[in-house]
């Protein structure tokens, strides 16, 4: 009898020990970025690496915008991540009240692409995008590099397959006999959209809204050929501390702490929606 | 809803063409008749159509088919309409225009006016994929390099995503919590994840050689992100940042299987490792499937890691398809040879799917005999 218990306790222990250190495994690097951005220039080249900063300074948070401009970063990426924010849950809206309510010809072969685009690499829509915007500045006289809508464009057609595919699923566990009753009560069909399904449909759409949003603040490829010094994004901006003449680790670690902190924010509120988002595009794919 | 008869709107582009309009009337209706399977007037010896009553018919009919059933057979359209067109602008014509482009001499001189670039053929596949130009020993090298990357990273990450799943599959105190937690690494935008793991690597300054030396792995500072070693810097933060993700979907996995089934293998007297044998791993096969397509397609994709960790120029070591394809294309300038890669690139993969799927079918279909 007692043998059997110690068993059961080692066993316990061992769970707690497994489950602690994968919260070590995940936590680790973000104690060293968050004690590296209290730590001096002088501290990090000159002294050994510690955990603890020997003398701790807010100067890096102070001087974060000092060396690289990266306010206004975050300024251009707020808009374009808005911005594509709000035309993906738009756009997506249209689409996956189609896919969900509608039968029509086409609409397997639509699902199917769909998915299909996600799987393609962006480095093959790069180079000809980037030829199609230079020539859509030369022949329409549209400047498409370098500005705001030319990103929010792109950016919400990249956020749109899986955008639609998520709300479709959310869309799909609303009863279709909630819009037909609406109907049958002499609503529109576009009043019953507007006024029953989509206030049913708040929480996948933020869901949505929000997968958008860190979509367009995390994205580098694009960002790397298409913005310029007027829209270049945070996620860009973060690389301009470690130059040819100076390193400011602590400013940087700094700077990836405040870039972390809108993204952390928006997922915790919708981390549910999200997660089953992600889950299910998965494993429905 | 504004009614139009359809006649009117015949009649009206006729005049505005300058045809006559009972010749054009007569021959569609006809046409419309001989579709319909021919209603032909009995009364009406020569075999003429009754023009008239086809016409009153058909009115009739698109009147009420155009008002009412017509709208609703477009609505859906109309609401994937501005998807389809964004996705159409961003994904399909560039990939079309990739492909004209692939066989096109277009670098920083022609780049200005593409349609007047010279078609050169083929050539920029035979540069970018023979095993005599330095270009194509480099692409070479780095589709190995990046199936070594792919490989370790894969591999590593299910295996850590599935203890973690395992794990977390049990209850315990702080639970939820802990679930959130490990998603962290997930959402932390890429280049704060491998800006934060490059100052880890760095040999003087970073923590990890510290840690090393005081543990005693090591007995001198090692060079991470310079030469032979940065593609396992690379591997590390990508397992890092990517195993919670395999770690919630193989999680989603398990929490759909019968808990009664445990049960009754327990009952049957299954030990732990038999019932994790017999139950879970074949439950969790098909959701492991799509895992690794994802992974394989990500990770054959990787720029953000290289690029953040590595700087634009990785080296010999760890340069990968991604960015030796936007080194050729932007920092060289040669938009046509970056575009032949990348299609090569995408062939490749697509190869690797299919070849994938093929495989598991066939075994499946063994299996099933």
């Amino acid at each position: 009898m007692m043998k059997r218990k110690h068993v059961k306790i080692i066993q316990q222990v061992l769970f707690y020990l497994a489950v602690l250190l994968l919260v070590a495994v995940v936590l680790v690097p973000y104690l060293w970025m968050f004690s590296s951005s209290f730590k001096s220039t002088l501290e990090i080249q000159g002294m050994e690496p510690r955990w603890i900063p020997h003398n701790f300074t807010i100067e890096n948070y102070r001087l974060v915008n000092e060396i690289v401009p990266i306010f206004d970063y975050f300024k251009n990426s707020l808009i374009i991540s808005f911005g594509t924010m709000i035309g993906t849950i738009i756009l997506a809206t249209f689409a996956a009240y189609a896919i969900s309510r509608f039968r029509f010809r086409g609409r397997n072969f639509y699902t199917v692409t769909l998915f299909s685009t996600q799987m393609l690499p962006g480095i093959l829509f790069l180079i000809p995008y980037f030829v199609m915007f230079i020539w859509v500045q030369r022949t329409f006289g549209l400047q498409m590099r370098n500005t705001y809508h030319g990103m929010i464009f792109t950016y919400i057609s990249f956020s749109l397959p899986f955008a639609i595919l998520m709300l479709r699923n959310y869309l799909d566990s609303i009863p279709q006999e909630i819009d037909e009753q609406a109907m049958i009560d002499g609503c529109s069909r576009v009043r019953a959209l507007f006024r029953i399904i989509l206030p049913l449909a708040k929480p996948g759409i933020a869901a949505v809204g929000i997968y958008s949003f860190i979509m367009a603040w995390n994205e580098i490829l694009f960002a790397t050929i298409l913005t310029g010094t007027q829209t270049k994004t945070v996620a860009l901006g973060l690389l301009q501390y470690i130059g040819a003449q100076q390193s400011r680790w602590g400013s940087m670690m700094a700077a990836c702490i405040l870039t972390t902190i809108p993204i952390l924010i928006l997922f915790t509120t919708m981390q549910k929606h999200i997660v089953e988002g992600l889950v299910s595009g998965a494993t429905k794919g | 809803m504004v009614k139009i008869c359809p006649m009117s709107i015949i009649r009206y582009s006729c005049r505005f063409a300058g045809l006559n309009y009972r010749k054009v009337n007569r021959a569609l209706v006809r046409s419309i008749c001989l579709w319909n399977g021919c209603h032909r007037d009995e009364n009406n010896r020569g075999g003429e159509l009754n023009v008239n009553t086809v016409r009153e018919k058909l009115s009739h009919m698109v009147m009420k088919r155009g008002s009412k059933k017509m709208s609703k057979r477009f609505t859906p359209y109309m609401l994937i309409l501005p998807a389809v067109l964004g996705m159409l602008f961003v994904h399909f014509i560039p990939m079309l225009w990739g492909f004209i482009i692939s066989f096109m001499d277009l670098n920083i001189y022609t780049v200005m006016d593409w349609i007047k670039a010279p078609f050169i053929g083929l050539s920029n596949y035979v540069e970018g994929f023979s095993s005599v130009t330095t270009l194509g020993q480099r692409f070479f090298r780095s589709i190995f390099n990046v199936a070594y990357y792919s490989a370790f990273t894969i591999t590593l990450g299910y295996f850590i995503g599935l203890g973690a799943a395992l794990l977390l599959n049990k209850k315990f105190v702080g639970r939820t919590l802990v679930r959130g937690l490990i998603l962290l690494p997930y959402i932390t935008p890429d280049s704060v994840a491998y800006n934060l793991w490059r100052f880890i690597f760095q040999a003087r300054i970073g923590i990890l050689n510290k840690v090393l030396l005081d543990v005693g792995l090591i007995s001198d500072q090692v060079i991470w992100l310079v030469g032979n070693k940065t593609i396992y810097a690379v591997i590390v933060a990508s397992v890092w940042k990517g195993w919670p993700f395999t770690a919630l979907i193989l999680l989603a996995g398990l929490q759909s299987i019968d808990p009664e089934l445990y049960q009754a293998a327990k009952i049957d007297g299954a030990n732990a490792w038999q019932r994790f044998k017999y139950i879970t791993l074949p439950h969790l096969r098909p959701v492991t499937r799509t895992l690794i397509v994802l992974n394989i397609l990500w990770n054959f994709n990787a720029y953000n890691q290289f690029a953040v960790m590595l700087g634009t120029d990785p080296g010999k070591y760890a340069e990968v398809p991604s960015t030796l394809i936007m080194r050729q294309a932007f920092h060289h300038l040669e938009y046509g040879i970056g575009a032949a890669l990348s299609i090569v690139l995408m062939l490749i993969m697509l190869l690797i799917t299919i070849g994938y799927f093929y495989y598991f079918r066939i075994r499946a279909e063994r299996k099933g005999e």
